[in-house]
């Protein structure tokens, strides 16, 4: 192969890489490639895809109701955050802060800032439900809710559970019982859906700990790919953070 | 003032050009990211974490580099895809660099792009028909590639195909006439 058929070779695979497209082999020839010094990557394939990405901007796309107002809630929080930025790369500010703390009023005025600050933590505390009370919502309130037990497989036998799962909410908790207690440093558990009406590969429900060997733990499915049909929810041990597609080297429970 | 003004204001902590931002750019970060992430919960999470993001990298914007519209395109694009492939498990297993490699990134004369809109539109239309298709369904109609192999009866590898050559063929069109890497320079 010439230099310029393998630039040429990195180049289509590196496009690939950004559309994400790319299967295994192809990644493992990208990696290998890219570690060549005849192969540079640049941004400006991914700078392209985003020229497109606005170019093909759907206009006509509706904000949800309340999201620019969320947005522009949080703004008072990023320039908070800016703020202090600024405040370490510009010394100058730093007279101007030894004035405020040599003002007598500071102190109450922290004061009162920590106290609003302590009650606002269980104000949002207060309004995230726990993913018990979520689970008995959905349990409660879902029409299409999905049942199924977990059975334990191998040295997890003795675990139990339950799966609970809502179609039309795309919203689904685990319950279960006697898992044993992960190190997430070494291992997570890893939820797997089945959805043959969506893909023949199980789709990732998300990694999980199990931090408490006594009573039931609940963990909220989470799938951001819509789940259409699940046929089998399927529990595995996986290296920390999850994997992409699972070995089933360690299967640990399934429904069904 | 110019959005690239409004970028090196948000980049102060401007708390009135952010706001500004957001209304300028969510419809276009929204329609980004909905292509991507299909949970509507989940994709207002990924443009609240795109708007974080450009607060952080907005003194990182260069206006040589690439158009405002472009690089809050690309910060949009990146989360959309870091989210699905964290959560989707999408099969793809080198992460995107991370924003703040964005300056890095951008350093060297072969990222320079024209991306105004005007350019990116007469550069599609140099394209083959059937790339100016391809490119229709997947970025106009978010289709995913099997998709786009069930609506055009072609191979999956043809149509991977065109889109990566596509891109690259985009890519060489957006960049200035005196680029030492656009092909044309060097005929």
């Amino acid at each position: 192969m010439t230099d310029q058929d393998l630039i040429s070779r990195f180049e289509e695979l590196d496009a690939g890489r950004i559309l994400g497209d790319l299967d295994a082999a192809e990644m493992d020839e990208w990696e290998k490639l890219a570690r060549d010094p005849r192969c540079q990557s640049d941004i400006s394939l991914e700078l392209t895809a985003a020229a497109l990405e606005a170019e093909f901007q759907d206009t006509g796309l509706e904000l949800p109701q309340g999201l620019l107002e969320e947005l522009e809630k949080g703004t008072a929080d990023f320039v908070v955050q800016g703020t202090a930025d600024l405040a370490e790369e510009k010394i100058i500010r730093l007279p101007i802060w030894r004035r405020i703390f040599a003002d007598k009023e500071t102190g109450w005025a922290i004061a009162a800032i920590f106290l609003i600050l302590f009650v606002a933590q269980f104000m949002v505390k207060e309004s995230t439900p726990s993913p018990e009370d979520a689970r008995m919502v959905l349990v409660d309130e879902a029409g299409d809710l999905i049942r199924s037990s977990f059975g334990g497989v191998g040295d997890y036998k003795g675990m139990t559970g339950e799966v609970v799962w809502s179609d039309a909410r795309q919203e689904g908790y685990m319950s279960l019982a006697n898992l044993p207690v992960n190190d997430p440093k070494k291992n997570q558990y890893q939820l797997w859906i089945v959805d043959p009406e969506r893909d023949e590969k199980p789709v990732d429900g998300g990694v999980f700990d199990i931090s408490s060997k006594d009573g039931t733990t609940i963990i909220r499915i989470r799938n951001p790919l819509v789940v259409k049909e699940p046929k089998l929810f399927v529990i595995t041990l996986e290296q920390p953070g999850g994997v992409v597609v699972s070995k089933q080297e360690v299967v640990v429970a399934a429904t069904g | 003032m110019s959005s690239g003004d409004l970028l090196a204001l948000v980049a102060q902590g401007k708390e009135s050009a952010m706001d500004r931002c957001i209304k300028e750019y969510a419809p276009l970060v929204w329609s980004i990211v909905r292509r991507y992430v299909h949970n509507p919960s989940s994709a207002e999470d990924v443009v609240q974490e795109t708007f974080t993001d450009l607060w952080k990298s907005a003194k990182r914007y260069d206006p040589k580099i690439a158009t405002h519209t472009t690089f809050v395109g690309l910060l949009a694009r990146r989360r959309a895809i870091d989210f699905t492939r964290k959560e989707g498990r999408r099969p793809q297993l080198e992460p995107m660099p991370e924003s703040d490699s964005l300056n890095l990134a951008c350093d060297g004369p072969s990222a320079l792009m024209k991306c105004e809109r005007e350019d990116v539109r007469q550069a599609l239309t140099k394209l083959p028909e059937e790339t100016r298709e391809i490119f229709t369904l997947h970025f106009d109609q978010g289709m995913t590639h099997p998709e786009i192999v069930e609506q055009t009866g072609l191979p999956l590898g043809t149509v991977k195909t065109r889109l990566r050559r596509g891109l690259i063929e985009l890519r060489n069109q957006l960049r200035p006439a005196n680029s030492p890497q656009n092909p044309q320079t060097n005929d």
